[in-house]
């Protein structure tokens, strides 16, 4: 699996640089910068999205969003947290908050929202439904908030390309809804499971920017 | 359906109220000049619409004539404020651009860039500040003496839905969309509380008459009055199946007028409640079918009145 890759920490990197250069008696500085640079993947940061009206402070602890018999698509979304330079951020913690099925918000109580941390590869994951279409928004989203100590905040919205308004082609339709000004934010769905249990998977990485 | 219940709860007990309201003014405006926002100034006697067009548009009240339009250069208008004595009317757009007017002249005081969109304004009483919220990032707040900013007003994350001077001057006031309420010193910019308790975000904030509290209301369909000294939410209006999008208090202090937001679709007609500060209790409440009110305030007499647009269509309603 491609994330795999990444999941260093810089100290493993520069371990592993070091590892290396007591194995090669002619490596010169150059070599290890040149390791260095292939071990380490910088990465994009991942583009901002509005945070929206429906915010809700005290998320509980909870990878599991919908309980059992909840109507609409079972959702399954993982990824990694990393920073620009391309470290793992396992001190990063997520929240993260959707309508149900039918495009509604709870107010009321924390429904499809939660806090989620992150393992010590800084990975993430949580079990929900597809959310439906919010009234005042055209495509089906989630939001995000990920916070980790000395990096910005992250406010982002991730979308579906299987949303019905992309007519099977996010590349050229992203744009219908206005909030979306990133391709990027439009993350591929797989279909996978039983005939009798299908369950979308998706996969959104989220990449901070140093203080 | 608990939706529905407390709609239909609404719509049952508000003949009881008795407050209605009456369409006083219907304003023809260019079919792509939707008014997107309104605000009434102190005295009651103008109105002034944050248009689709990116122009601010100024009517005289109570005959409804069009006296000025200004322009905010190729940005729809996204907010628009009065000065507290009226004098003053700063507008606001979706690109960052922000220009003041001398009221009635029209003549333009200063023009700023302030980089993202903006979202919400206010002016000092003194006419010497003026915070800008923007979306998604930290608010300003401005020398308008000098034309530089004084600092910045940053929250937890993401930026500010609302703000407001006290009548004293003394402070500054943000509903910020991290769902707390900051609380800074008008002249400086320093914080000096922070109101924590609110669980969703407030997109109104206002302060009382005595300067001594700020109402603040959001998503959590509740005007919360929060003290200021303490920046602890003292009392809690009665809750309403809609969101509060608006806040503006009377003259005297007395009332304070909210705009509701279906949250189930914010092109769904929503209701307006004159609410008795002192007691919590309601004075008028007031629902029309096809009205979504977009902007509010008193006018000279102590009469409420509240805008809608629908297309082409500026609407002046008085609540009765």
């Amino acid at each position: 699996m491609p994330w795999h890759r990444a999941q260093f920490t810089r100290r493993e990197i520069v371990g592993n640089c070091l590892g290396t250069v007591a194995m090669l008696s002619s490596s010169s500085a150059l070599g290890i910068a040149e390791a260095y640079a292939q071990q380490t993947q910088h990465r994009r940061p991942t583009p901002p999205n509005e945070l929206g009206p429906s915010y809700k402070k005290g998320s509980p602890k909870n990878t599991i969003l919908r309980t059992p018999g909840d109507p609409g698509l079972p959702l399954t979304v993982r990824g990694q947290v990393f920073n620009t330079r391309g470290d793992a951020l396992s001190n990063a913690v997520i929240e993260v908050w959707q309508a149900d099925h039918l495009g509604h918000y709870d107010f009321d109580q924390y429904r499809y929202r939660a806090q989620l941390a992150v393992d010590s590869a800084a990975a993430y994951q949580f079990d929900s439904v597809i959310p439906g279409h919010d009234p005042d928004r055209v495509c089906q989203h989630i939001h995000y908030l990920v916070l980790a100590p000395g990096h910005k905040p992250l406010v982002t919205q991730l979308y579906f390309a299987t949303d019905p308004v992309f007519e099977g082609d996010p590349d050229h339709n992203f744009g219908r809804d206005p909030l979306i000004h990133s391709r990027e934010l439009v993350r591929p769905v797989v279909l996978a499971g039983d005939p009798e249990e299908i369950q979308a998977v998706v996969r959104f990485d989220l990449v901070l920017e140093l203080l | 359906m608990r939706w529905m219940a407390l709609w239909c709860a609404l719509v049952s007990i508000e003949p009881a109220l008795g407050a209605s309201l009456k369409l006083e003014k219907t304003i023809t405006v260019p079919p792509d000049a939707a008014v997107r926002f309104a605000a009434v100034s102190p005295k009651g006697d103008w109105v002034a619409g944050a248009c689709q067009d990116g122009r601010v548009r100024l009517w005289s009240l109570p005959s409804g004539e069009l006296r000025q339009a200004f322009d905010l250069e190729d940005q729809r208008a996204s907010s628009v404020r009065f000065s507290a004595d009226g004098a003053l009317l700063v507008g606001g757009g979706d690109r960052g651009g922000v220009r003041l007017w001398n009221i009635p002249s029209g003549r333009s005081k200063l023009e700023l860039k302030v980089g993202e969109p903006v979202v919400a304004l206010a002016i000092s009483p003194d006419k010497t500040l003026l915070a800008v919220a923007r979306k998604d990032v930290a608010s300003l707040l401005w020398d308008l003496t000098t034309g530089r900013v004084i600092t910045d007003l940053p929250a937890r994350f993401a930026g500010s839905l609302s703000v407001d001077f006290s009548p004293d001057g003394e402070w500054l006031a943000s509903a910020d969309a991290d769902t707390e309420i900051r609380i800074y010193e008008s002249r400086t910019g320093a914080l000096r509380a922070t109101a924590k308790d609110l669980l969703l975000e407030s997109f109104a904030v206002v302060f009382s008459a005595d300067s001594k509290s700020i109402y603040a209301g959001g998503a959590d369909r509740t005007v919360s009055v929060i003290d200021v000294a303490g920046g602890k939410v003292a009392r809690a209006l009665p809750q309403q199946p809609n969101a509060v999008s608006q806040l503006a208090r009377s003259p005297d202090g007395k009332i304070l007028l909210a705009l509701y937001l279906d949250e189930r679709g914010s092109v769904n007609p929503a209701p307006v409640i004159a609410w008795n500060v002192m007691s919590g209790s309601i004075d008028a409440q007031a629902f029309e079918p096809k009205v979504r009110p977009n902007g509010g305030g008193f006018l000279g007499n102590g009469r409420v009145i509240v805008t809608s647009s629908d297309g082409p269509k500026f609407e002046v309603w008085s609540v009765r």
